[in-house]
């Protein structure tokens, strides 16, 4: 018996190692927590610039490419000047998001970046590029939920998309409030399979809630 | 115990400061300035650091031996570099290289006008001709409002920089379009074919464009049709002067769009008072066909087919004034079918195949004449791409166009047929240099064969562009381009060469900020204009190339996207300086088609709370001449100046209806565009005459666009936003 729990968990120590080497999981904990403390372009380059590193020791993960594009988009978010520079960020957050999607095609997180990078272009140029990336990055949160319904950040970036429109559509955001307020009551109910798996947005809930009383 | 603990610690600890290796310097550009942000880490290691304001780093590493250090900076070449890592410091000194980017790089755009979502520099878009006041949803009515152009009321065709409607060719997907405006009567201002809609990129050159494109003598207008959509819908659209409804059904790498249009002018021109007497309001009905579909990775497969049939009849219509008036009526008939391929055969060669098949027929009865007129056009071209290096591209093709043009004419003294067929064999080839990202060159060369004329010609292209800073630009460009001659002239004879002109062009372009500004030089020579001797234009022997020309001009271009807020405009103004002595001209002189001064301005406005959006145009064309048979001088009379204002409304009803209202010249400005002329003198001696007058003196449309998708929740708001 005691042999047997032994070789389990040898076995088990074994795959899990093999799966996520600690130093990997620590590395990925640390360098999450450093996106509080990014506030400028810098900030989000040089932390970009530690998931690239890990990405690039940890070949078969694609939660250090999400961060590094993560960071990329805030980059052009943040970014004050002109749009060429907007795009070259997004040019690299694109490279990074077209890897993780052949690697992880199940990953209802990866679609819910995509729509946030598509986000990212339209914003540079709204008035030429709306017609198209607004289509596509509707597209890919469509995606993202058809894979899991549940997605806390698919469904704010779903009532995200819904009120930045609302305006236009002659609807008053506010009828959007149900929506948020049922998100952001059901968000902890939304599991992270990992502590290093995505887990952003409730603040950005709160906010949304928080603009609607 | 204790001693054994400190030990080992002292061993652990020492060990660990012994292996430790620092890994410290400076990275830097070419020109030794400081790069911030640059990632330097060991490859396959966590061990690593940003460079700092100063373009400093230093870290730590336990790793020993020979790893490989990297260094990346967006918009630089990476570094690496083997490292030996022993525990002492290494110091290292990195100079990156900037990366060269064809996307940031100089441009030539001498002559150009690009418009599409990839371009940051984008000056019209197919949503501007929509959105356009004065365009009318119309693709040539939009560009009219570009410099270089010339507005000719009576024509509604493009004349651009001095050069006739004949001289500029459309392409729609690569392939040139035969017929691409509608049938029209002489003096009366026809629309462009196609819906804006349609496409979503146009390029319009107005000059020294690429050797890939032969036939035309002033300027050429790129349009690319639509990817495959978002989602399935239907459209439906109601208009004054018609209606519409086009459903697409989309698949997971195609889609197919059916459209049908029915236009009739006559409940319209019942309400607003017409010029002419329309015995049958214009009346058309078309079907149009497209399929969309990815193949493999990159390439993509459009075919697109449309059948056009329209009728109308102008009663009374003063052509030939010495006869009795009569009503002019016309039939026409159009297909147009179009293919094209574009794909990537890998990371250097890519290929686009294009073909399109155009039939038209024009049945014309003006009492007592018929004509018939029938074109049959095939197009067919194969490109080849290559990037030899990142700074070296080169282009090739071959092009095939088949023209018969058949024409029956039945007048007073009988029946006459003519027609022609005419093979054009062509090839060219382009290569692209980058000296640096501020430099770049390119030199091509075409040749064409055409058999009905037996003319062999080769011409060369080039033109350059260098960047003065990130937002400036100078261009130039030059070369020669042929044309045959127009159709009713090779209809008699094939002892003629192609025409002629060769193009000059300078031209400084700045913009920054949503902000563009250009102003463009540019002499245009023309050479071997065909001239039609004497009025015997049935006779082979009365044609020859002995004409020739000149034009020249400034055109100066202002578009401003910033400043107001929500608003955009853009100014236009063109020179013109231009005489020629070509087809019945006695002598040199200012062709009809041309104005010496062109002037536009275009104001849009988003109002976001009444959800809508309107655009102001008001335009200008200084007065034009035209020739008065009884008097001395040719082209000796002046028309009255051309002058518009045009208002369109957009107005987002619900998220998937727009209102659309617009109407051009809404002051009514009194607009003339000089006279017609009897071909033979009353008994006192005089030619008679009658004023050419627009239309109407204003025109108003008013729509309505429904998109329904099974979401129910598509909008039509990136159409009018």
């Amino acid at each position: 018996m005691k042999k047997i729990i032994l070789l389990l968990a040898v076995v088990l120590v074994s795959l899990v190692s093999k799966a996520q080497n600690p130093e990997y999981v620590q590395k990925m904990g640390q360098t999450l927590g450093e996106f509080a403390n990014c506030k400028t372009v810098d900030d989000f380059q040089s932390l970009g610039n530690k998931f690239e590193m890990i990405a690039n020791a940890e070949k078969g993960e694609w939660l250090p490419l999400y961060y590094q594009a993560d960071c990329y988009i805030l980059m052009s978010f943040v970014e004050q000047g002109d749009g060429a520079k907007k795009d070259s960020y997004l040019d690299v957050a694109e490279k990074a998001i077209s890897k993780m999607t052949e690697m992880a095609p199940g990953e209802a997180e990866v679609y819910v970046l995509q729509a946030f990078y598509l986000t990212g272009r339209l914003v540079v140029n709204p008035m030429e590029r709306g017609q198209q990336y607004s289509g596509l990055s509707q597209q890919a949160n469509s995606k993202a939920l058809g894979i899991d319904p549940a997605n806390p950040r698919a469904k704010l970036m779903k009532i995200q998309m819904d009120m930045g429109s609302a305006p236009y559509m002659g609807l008053d955001p506010k009828s959007f409030c149900p929506d948020a307020k049922e998100l952001l009551a059901k968000w902890d109910e939304f599991k992270p399979k990992s502590p290093i798996h995505p887990n952003w947005g409730k603040d950005q809930v709160e906010g949304i809630v928080k603009g609607c009383q | 115990m204790k001693m054994i603990v400190s030990y080992i610690l002292f061993f652990l600890i020492g060990a660990s400061s012994i292996a430790q290796t620092v890994v410290t310097g400076k990275v830097a550009g070419e020109k030794g300035e400081p790069l911030p942000g640059v990632n330097v880490f060991l490859k396959g290691t966590y061990d690593g650091i940003s460079s700092n304001s100063k373009g400093e780093f230093r870290f730590k590493t336990n790793k020993t031996g020979e790893l490989v250090l990297l260094v990346n900076l967006l918009g630089y070449e990476p570094f690496s570099k083997p490292v030996e890592l022993k525990g002492d410091t290494i110091r290292l000194n990195i100079q990156l290289k900037e990366k060269f980017n064809q996307l940031n790089a100089v441009t030539i755009n001498v002559g150009t006008f690009e418009a599409s979502d990839k371009k940051q520099a984008v000056t019209i878009t197919p949503l501007d001709m929509m959105t356009t006041a004065g365009a009318a949803g119309d693709v040539y009515g939009a560009l009219q409002s570009l410099p270089g152009t010339t507005i000719n009321g009576e024509s509604g065709r493009l004349f651009v920089k001095g050069g006739d409607s004949e001289e500029s060719q459309t392409y729609i997907d690569g392939s040139l379009v035969a017929t691409p405006y509608n049938s029209s009567a002489p003096n009366l201002a026809t629309r462009g074919r196609f819906n804006p809609f349609m496409f979503k990129g146009t390029v319009f050159s107005t000059g020294g464009y690429s050797a890939e494109y032969g036939q035309a003598l002033s300027s050429v207008l790129l349009l690319s049709t639509n990817d495959i959509p978002a989602e399935d819908q239907l459209d439906f659209s109601i208009m004054s002067i018609g209606l519409d409804a086009s459903g697409t059904k989309k698949w997971s790498n195609g889609a197919v769009t059916g459209t049908v249009t029915y236009n009739n002018l006559a409940p319209y021109m019942s309400l607003a008072k017409q010029n002419y007497d329309w015995q049958k309001a214009p009346e058309s009905l078309s079907g149009e066909i497209s399929v969309r579909q990815k193949t493999g990775k990159s390439g993509m497969l459009k075919l697109y087919s449309k059948i056009d049939n329209s009728n109308f009849t102008l009663g009374q219509y003063p052509l030939a004034l010495e006869s009795k008036p009569a009503d002019f009526q016309l039939l026409n008939q159009n297909q147009f079918v179009n293919t094209s391929w574009n794909g990537q055969l890998s990371e250097k060669w890519g290929t686009n195949a294009a073909f399109s098949y155009t039939n038209n027929l024009d049945d014309i009865h003006f009492d007592p004449t018929k004509v018939n007129k029938y074109l049959e056009a095939f197009y067919l071209k194969n490109n080849w791409s290559v990037q030899l290096t990142e700074k070296f591209a080169l282009k090739f093709g071959a092009e095939f166009v088949s023209k018969s043009f058949d024409q029956h004419a039945e007048i007073a003294d009988g029946k006459h047929d003519n027609r022609f067929t005419n093979h054009n064999y062509s090839g060219f080839t382009e290569a692209q240099i980058y000296a640096s990202s501020r430099f770049v060159a390119r030199i091509g060369g075409r040749v064409e064969y055409s058999d009905y004329l037996n003319s062999f010609r080769a011409m060369p292209r080039f033109s350059a562009a260098y960047k003065i800073s990130g937002k400036s630009q100078f261009s130039a460009a030059y070369g020669w381009f042929y044309q045959n001659p127009i159709d009713d002239y090779l209809l008699y004879t094939s002892h003629l060469s192609p025409e002629r002109a060769d193009h000059y062009t300078f031209s400084f372009q700045s913009s920054a900020n949503s902000r563009t500004i250009r102003a463009e030089l540019y002499y245009k020579d023309y050479k071997s204009l065909v001239k039609l001797n004497g009025p015997e234009f049935y006779l082979p022997s009365s044609y020859d190339n002995s004409g020739s020309g000149y034009a020249s001009g400034l055109d100066f271009f202002w578009r401003d996207k910033k400043t107001i807020k929500n608003g955009d405009y853009w100014i236009s103004y063109s020179y013109l300086d231009t005489r020629r002595d070509y087809r019945n001209f006695p002598e040199k002189a200012v062709p009809t088609f041309a104005s010496k001064h062109n002037f536009s301005m275009v104001y849009k406005h988003w109002f976001g709370g009444l959800r809508s959006l309107a655009s102001v145009n008001f335009r200008y064309s200084s007065p034009r001449v035209y020739n008065n048979p009884n008097s001395t001088v040719f082209n000796g009379e002046k028309m009255p100046p051309y002058r518009s204002l045009d208002l369109s409304w957009s107005f987002l009803y619900r998220t998937n209806v727009i209102m659309y209202a617009a109407v051009t010249n809404l002051t009514g400005f009194k607009n003339e565009f000089g006279r017609s002329y009897a071909t033979v003198p009353d008994a006192s001696g005089v030619y008679q005459s009658a004023a050419i007058l627009p239309g109407s003196d204003r025109f108003f449309v008013f729509g309505c666009f429904i998109t329904l998708t099974r979401k129910g929740s598509a909008n039509q708001l990136d159409k009018i936003e």
